[in-house]
């Protein structure tokens, strides 16, 4: 900031400053937004964000959208723009997992199980969010496996009550008190939510880590910069925010 | 400014028109904005002619607080109306809680699409039918009575038919402005297809997988609009006509 303020005073910025637009899916909205503050001050470039359900930064970006950078949270809403040939081909920077969110002062969901009873109010996110879609993915495997029974997915599917856009948005309703139980990534579970909604876990065997792609757009003015914005997430210091905010490495 | 408008009605009737109108996904959002439109715009009518008739008539101390009060819903953002209708009526809302105890779920419900409509689109008749019933002599209501006239027979002979091109406009103000909902819709009543997603949900939640159906119902809400808004100019219309 301080270093904007200066550039500014002086009226000039240095050659190589740029300003650089990036799309990222919703749930990376803290550790990005932090990640940006901190790749700003060392480079000078001016990064600004836009966060929302990734199938929806998709859409934009497949009808035009300018931007220099697509972060997204699965393959599937970000290969397309590859084959579009509107992307350089994504690699995976980060690894998240999935969680049962419910309000911290409710009981009506204590256990995974509770998911299939009869009138408890659930939250997903749309199927075509990346999350909404992953968590469908959970319910079907918990059913295979049988413990619940395996009308489990279908059941827990007849208990939601809204599909929302993006992951934040399913997030705040929990937060909000409304609804018994939702699902979101556990670095969705931010210190600001940690307050209002208790965690139930969900086992890593109905719960495989999804993997988020980021590349660069073709349509950037400023390729140079973008790569560079790549490359410090997938540096030392942007893995160390990322892991900071929840989220699994990498590697 | 008329090059969008035109855009959009030529992309939304094109091609498929037929078959997404009939899709699932479109189907479902014109019941669910049908229905929920017509009940609340019938709660309005019952609940805000009243209103309208006691602010027009009557002066009483907070008088003037009331009609702002009632009125500040036109000036509150949606999504403004929509976190003030969840901390009232969600499920762990003031009013929620006790809602709940006597069997009541109104979050995520049709019911909850309804009272966000009303509330954010009641205000615009209430101002009209306000208007209509300030907008002629109460002394032709009078002389009706001296005639010998009672309290029901006045309002249904002459207060009605007199106000009625405002009371009107003010139905068709707020019908426009319900079906365009969407900040309180989306924020207290969520959005599930064939239970809460009216035509501007589903046109948002299309938008992220499938351009069709946003498209149509976009053309149809183009349509509607551009219907309502010429009913609006004929009933003004005919009522400058007639004073």
């Amino acid at each position: 900031m301080r270093f904007l303020l200066a550039c500014l005073a002086l009226g000039v910025f240095p050659a190589h400053a740029a300003p650089l637009t990036v799309f990222a899916a919703s749930s990376l909205s803290d550790a990005f937004s932090e990640i940006g503050h901190k790749f700003d001050a060392q480079t000078g470039h001016r990064t600004t964000f836009q966060f929302a359900g990734s199938q929806l930064l998709r859409t934009q970006l497949g009808q035009g959208a300018r931007a220099d950078v697509y972060a997204s949270a699965n393959a599937a809403q970000y290969d397309p723009l590859v084959e579009a040939g509107r992307a350089a081909p994504g690699q995976t920077f980060v690894r998240n997992r999935l969680t049962v969110i419910a309000p911290r002062n409710s009981t009506a969901v204590k256990t995974l199980a509770d998911l299939a009873r009869p009138g408890v109010q659930l939250v997903l996110a749309d199927k075509a969010v990346p999350v909404g879609d992953a968590s469908r993915k959970a319910f079907d495997l918990i059913a295979r496996a049988g413990t619940y029974g395996s009308d489990f997915s279908r059941r827990v599917q007849a208990n939601v009550v809204s599909e929302e856009p993006n992951v934040r948005q399913v997030a705040v309703k929990i937060q909000l008190g409304q609804g018994d139980a939702a699902v979101v990534y556990v670095s969705d579970v931010t210190p600001a939510l940690k307050k209002d909604v208790r965690t139930i876990g969900l086992p890593t065997r109905f719960n495989p880590l999804v993997s988020y792609p980021i590349g660069t757009l073709t349509a950037s003015q400023n390729p140079a910069a973008a790569r560079a914005f790549v490359a410090y997430v997938l540096s030392a210091e942007g893995q160390r925010i990322l892991k900071k905010w929840g989220f699994v490495g990498a590697r | 400014m008329l090059l969008p408008t035109v855009v959009l009605l030529a992309r939304g009737l094109s091609a498929d028109f037929w078959p997404t109108l009939l899709s699932p996904v479109v189907v479902d959002a014109l019941r669910v904005s049908a229905w929920t439109t017509g009940l609340s715009l019938l709660l309005t009518v019952g609940l805000g002619t009243p209103t309208a008739w006691v602010l027009a008539r009557r002066r009483f101390p907070g008088h003037a607080l009331l009609e702002t009060l009632l009125d500040l819903p036109i000036m509150l953002p949606p999504v403004v109306a929509g976190v003030a209708l969840l901390l009232t009526f969600g499920q762990s809302g003031l009013l929620g809680r006790p809602l709940e105890l006597a069997g009541i779920r109104l979050a995520f419900s049709p019911a909850a699409v309804v009272l966000a409509l009303l509330f954010t689109s009641a205000p615009y008749y209430i101002r009209a039918a306000r208007a209509g019933f300030s907008a002629f002599d109460p002394d032709i209501e009078a002389a009706a009575r001296v005639d010998g006239a009672g309290g029901a027979g006045v309002f249904w002979r002459v207060t009605l038919p007199l106000s009625l091109p405002f009371l009107l406009e003010g139905v068709v103000l707020a019908w426009a402005r319900s079906l365009g909902e969407f900040g309180a819709t989306i924020l207290f009543a969520g959005s599930l297809q064939g239970q809460t997603r009216t035509m501007t949900l589903a046109i948002y939640s299309a938008l992220e997988s499938d351009l069709r159906p946003a498209l149509v119902l976009s053309a149809i809400m183009v349509a509607s609009a551009f219907g309502l808004l010429l009913l609006v100019r004929v009933l003004t219309a005919g009522r400058r006509g007639g004073a």
